[in-house]
Formats: structure tokens, C-alpha cells, sequence
């Protein structure tokens, strides 16, 4: 061991003392100068901004492709909503007979010249009414009848009129016809059923009779909702299988008093029919234009004659009074 | 010129009082350029207290060049400041694993490469102080306190032998060589420095 190796090692370790010392002077310096507020205090936002602005690229492209695909998707459910709920959710239930094509022995058998309208061209458009009064106005469905060229009815024996458009009411749906004028109508006996303006109870069986096919069909079910399709007032949710052509179609209760008429059902649940209601229906005859009547009066049957019968009895007096409603389009 | 009149330092006057262990100039000194260095970590994702450690760390390794008497500055003091502190931050980083990305570019007229050769001397001498701090520890008593005093607190020889308790100046003397000796030994066990070969 030289005296070379051990100066230099007396240096370092004097070199180590003063870095120890100049250590302590620096923390002495550090500590009095901060005690005199010489020292600037770090801002602690800093590295939080540091960050944001070494990852603002990055979020910018996020949050623009964020609200571009929020965006989308709401332009897209709202164009599927526009397009396709309305429709598939509220069927009306009208029959496309351009689709059905089915013979109809009972008019082809008809010599008279009648039939032969529908052996050359068949309604495009098919659904069901009643008579509101013997004297030939009938209420049907204005969806029915909407864009129509011509609008024909059928009685259940199969004899077909030629009816005029009197009224419609595009908001409730409902469309008056009437019959009274073809020269081969002849007065029927009184409606048997009455129009209850009155509100009907929930629970309230009741029944309608219509043309899904070309024979009359009965159906049944109970009112299950005094409103409608959304909550709509003017109409109520009645349980009772429909299908297409039963529209316009009428709505009676036990007691045989009509209570609403057939308009439309919601495809997407089971069981859930909408029918309009006859104060609905009263309004609208209300507001018919005298013009439009050609002086015939409309009062309608506020008493029913089918109180106290069976439903057989009902129903078998109803048929003359449901037709069905067949309409020529271009 | 008086010190305590003194108003304007320049960076010569700063680094001789450096270098003579001026209280003053050191308290002038790390006024003038801890703010720029505080406000580099701190932007760059460092504590304040990350800050004062880089700052400080930037004082010895001026202070240390400034005594070996070889400091010739080629630039502002404060350009070599920032160049120091911004490589020791980004050593530090780096050491924290976190990406050594500085938003605090370099200055323009940075001595790049005088810079590179003092932070190299100053890792070595760090290394060599680690080693020291350690061997001093497992050196035990008496040597530890005598080499202190004698070193770092620099007690002169009589006062160590009448503080230790010798019979006279020369008995310490020995004695304090023998721990040097011993000090030096085990520094050397487990330390290999290419300079020191």
C-alpha cells in the first residue's frame, strides 16, 4: 500500500465530507429561503394539465368519434322508429283482397249485373260496417275507404250496393257511408242495437261480429283498457282476436248497445285490440254537414231491443246490419 | 466591493463565491435559477419536492466542478443549469420507469457534450460517495467518530486527542491513520473504479 494510493484516498474521502457539507448548506439555504417566501410554490395543477395536453390528439378522436356513433345511432333509431313502429306496431286491420284472390261462388252465381264488378275486378281493399239507422248510413273505418274510387258494400246474403261517402273523420278513424240511395236497398226493420254513449266498465264482455273472410265471423273478449293505442282517450283496448277485415267492424256489449267500433290492433303484444268509442262516433255524426245528409235525418238507436236476448238471438239479429266494405283503388 | 452592498451578481461573482463556500453568493445563487428548474419538473410530471432534489443535485454537481477549479463556462450559468437538472429529471424518470418524455425542450445554445462529460464525472463520484457512506458505516467505533471529526468536521488533532483521550498529538495521529487504513480496506473490497486501477 503507497503513499500515492492512500493521498488519494485521503482526497476522496475529503471530496465525500465536503459534498456531505455542501449537502447540509443546501438544505439550509433551501429551508431559510422558503421561510422567507423566496421560493415560488409549484402549481399542483400542473402535471394534470401535463397530461391532458400530451393526450389531448387521442381524446379529441375519441370524443369525435363518440358523438359521431351517438349521433348515428340516434338517426338511425329514430328512422327505424319513424319507418316501421307505427306500422308494426298498430296493424289496421283491413283485408288486401288483391292478395286473398279467393272466388266467390256466391257473386259469380249472381245473373244480376252487380257481381260481374267483382268477377272483372275485385275490391282491392276490404273490411267490415253496420248500419247506423235502417234508412241505409253505415259507419265504417276511414282507412277503409281512404283513396277510394268507388266503395261497395256486401250484406251477408251476398247482395252488393254501391254506397256514397258521406263524412270522414281521418282523426278517429271513422268514415259514414251510405247506402240509402242504391235503388236496390230497401229499408230493413229498426237496428236492433242502440249507441251507449256512456263510458262501459273494465271487464265488460263484449263481442263483435265482422268480415275477416267472406263469411261473417264472431268473436268475443272482455275490455280490457279505457284508453287506446299511447294512452289515446278516444278509443279503448279491448281483448278480443281480430285479424285483417274485421275493421270497422262493431263492438257491442252484453246488453247488445254498441260501444265502440273495430279499428286497429297492436302487432307487437297479444290480445290488445283498439276499438273508438261511440261518444267518439256521436261527435262526429254531430258534426256531419247538413249538405252531406241530402235531407235524410241520421238520428241513431239510443235503445237497444237485444237487452234481455241470448247472444244466439243477438247475433242472429245483427247479421242483416254488419256489411262488408269493399273499396276500388287506383 | 463589499458583499453586502452588492446588488447585481454576474455568473462569474456567483461561481467564485461558490467555489470560496460564500453563504451569500449560494443563497443569491439558489434564488436566481430555482424557479426555472422547480417549474421544469413540476410541468413534467414531478413533485415539488422532486423538484428541490434535481435542484439540488444541480448545485453539487456546479459546486463540485466549480472547486476541482477546471470550470470553464462556455455558455450562461443558467443555460447550464437547465441542461444539468433536464438530464438528471430525465434519468430520474427513466429510474421510475416512466417514459423519459419531457415537454421542456433543450436550450439552443446547450454545451450538449461539456454537459454529457460532467454528469459521467458526477455518476462516478456518486457512486464512489455510495461506497464511501457505506464503508464508513461498517467501519465501527472509534474510527467512524474519529475520521468524522477529523474529515468532515474537521477538529483539528488536538482537539481529537484530548476529545478521544490520547496520551498526544502523534498517538491520534496513528491511530487515525490505522482507521484510514481499515476505512480503506473495506471501501476497496467490493469496489472497482477504472479511474482508481
Amino acid at each position: 500500500m503507497n503513499a500515492n494510493d492512500m493521498t488519494a484516498f485521503e482526497n476522496t474521502l475529503r471530496a465525500y465530507s465536503r459534498r456531505m457539507a455542501f449537502k447540509t448548506k443546501l438544505e439550509n439555504v433551501h429551508q431559510s429561503l422558503e421561510a422567507d417566501a423566496l421560493l415560488p410554490v409549484a402549481e399542483q395543477r400542473q402535471p394534470m394539465r401535463a397530461l391532458w395536453n400530451i393526450h389531448r390528439p387521442t381524446l379529441a378522436i375519441a370524443a369525435a368519434v363518440a358523438i359521431m356513433t351517438t349521433f348515428a345511432t340516434i338517426i338511425l333509431y329514430r328512422s327505424y322508429q319513424n319507418s316501421h313502429k307505427q306500422d308494426q306496431q298498430y296493424g289496421m286491420m283491413m283485408r288486401n283482397l288483391a292478395v286473398i284472390q279467393q272466388t266467390q261462388t256466391r257473386l259469380m252465381n249472381n245473373i244480376g249485373g252487380r257481381g260481374r264488378v267483382f268477377q272483372q275486378n275485385p275490391g282491392q281493399v276490404a273490411g267490415s260496417g253496420f248500419l247506423l239507422t235502417a234508412s241505409g248510413y253505415l259507419v265504417t273505418n276511414n282507412h277503409i275507404v281512404q283513396g277510394a274510387d268507388s266503395v261497395y258494400v256486401q250484406s251477408q246474403q251476398g247482395v252488393v250496393y254501391k254506397a256514397r261517402l258521406v263524412h270522414t273523420d281521418p282523426q278517429h278513424d271513422l268514415a259514414i257511408l251510405q247506402i240509402g240511395q242504391d235503388t236496390a236497398f230497401h229499408a230493413l226493420p229498426p237496428v236492433p242495437y242502440g249507441f251507449d254513449a256512456r263510458s262501459s266498465e273494465l271487464g265488460e264482455r263484449v263481442f263483435t261480429l265482422g268480415y275477416p273472410r267472406e263469411e261473417i265471423v264472431y268473436g268475443e273478449g272482455y275490455l280490457s283498457s279505457s284508453t287506446g293505442f299511447r294512452g289515446d282517450s278516444a278509443a279503448y283496448q279491448v281483448a278480443i282476436s281480430v285479424n285483417p277485415g274485421n275493421s270497422g267492424g262493431p263492438l257491442l256489449d252484453e246488453r247488445g248497445n254498441v260501444i265502440g267500433i273495430i279499428t286497429a290492433k297492436q302487432t307487437t303484444s297479444e290480445g290488445a285490440t283498439f276499438a273508438v268509442k261511440t261518444n267518439v262516433l256521436l261527435n262526429a255524426l254531430n258534426a256531419i254537414p247538413a249538405d252531406s245528409l241530402k235531407a235524410d235525418l241520421l238520428l241513431v238507436n239510443r235503445k237497444g231491443r237485444m237487452n234481455r236476448q241470448s247472444r244466439k238471438q243477438q247475433i242472429k239479429q245483427m247479421e242483416n246490419y254488419v256489411y262488408q266494405v269493399k273499396v276500388f283503388k287506383h | 466591493m463589499s458583499e453586502t452592498t452588492r446588488l447585481i451578481w454576474t455568473d462569474d461573482d456567483l461561481l467564485s463565491g461558490l467555489a470560496e463556500g460564500s453563504d451569500k453568493a449560494l443563497s443569491q445563487l439558489y434564488r436566481q435559477h430555482y424557479p426555472m428548474v422547480s417549474h421544469l419538473v413540476v410541468t413534467n410530471s414531478g413533485s415539488a419536492e422532486d423538484a428541490k432534489d434535481i435542484y439540488q443535485e444541480t448545485l453539487i454537481v456546479l459546486y463540485e466542478k466549480v472547486s476541482a477549479g477546471d470550470f470553464d463556462l462556455h455558455c450562461q450559468l443558467k443555460t447550464f443549469v437547465y441542461a444539468v437538472a433536464r438530464r438528471l429529471w430525465l434519468k430520474q424518470l427513466s429510474l421510475r420507469g416512466r417514459s423519459p418524455m419531457l415537454r421542456s425542450a433543450p436550450m439552443d445554445d446547450e454545451p450538449a457534450d461539456d454537459v454529457a462529460d460532467d454528469l459521467a464525472e458526477h455518476q462516478r463520484r456518486e457512486n464512489q460517495f455510495a461506497q464511501m457512506a457505506t464503508s464508513l458505516d461498517q467501519l465501527g467505533e472509534p474510527c467512524r467518530t474519529l475520521l468524522d471529526d477529523f474529515y468532515i468536521r474537521r477538529l483539528s488533532m488536538q482537539a481529537i486527542t484530548e476529545k478521544f483521550g490520547y496520551t498526544n498529538a502523534d498517538n491520534a495521529k496513528t491511530q487515525k491513520y490505522k482507521c484510514l487504513t481499515r476505512l480503506k480496506r473495506i471501501f476497496f473490497k467490493d469496489y472497482q473504479d477504472d479511474d482508481d486501477q
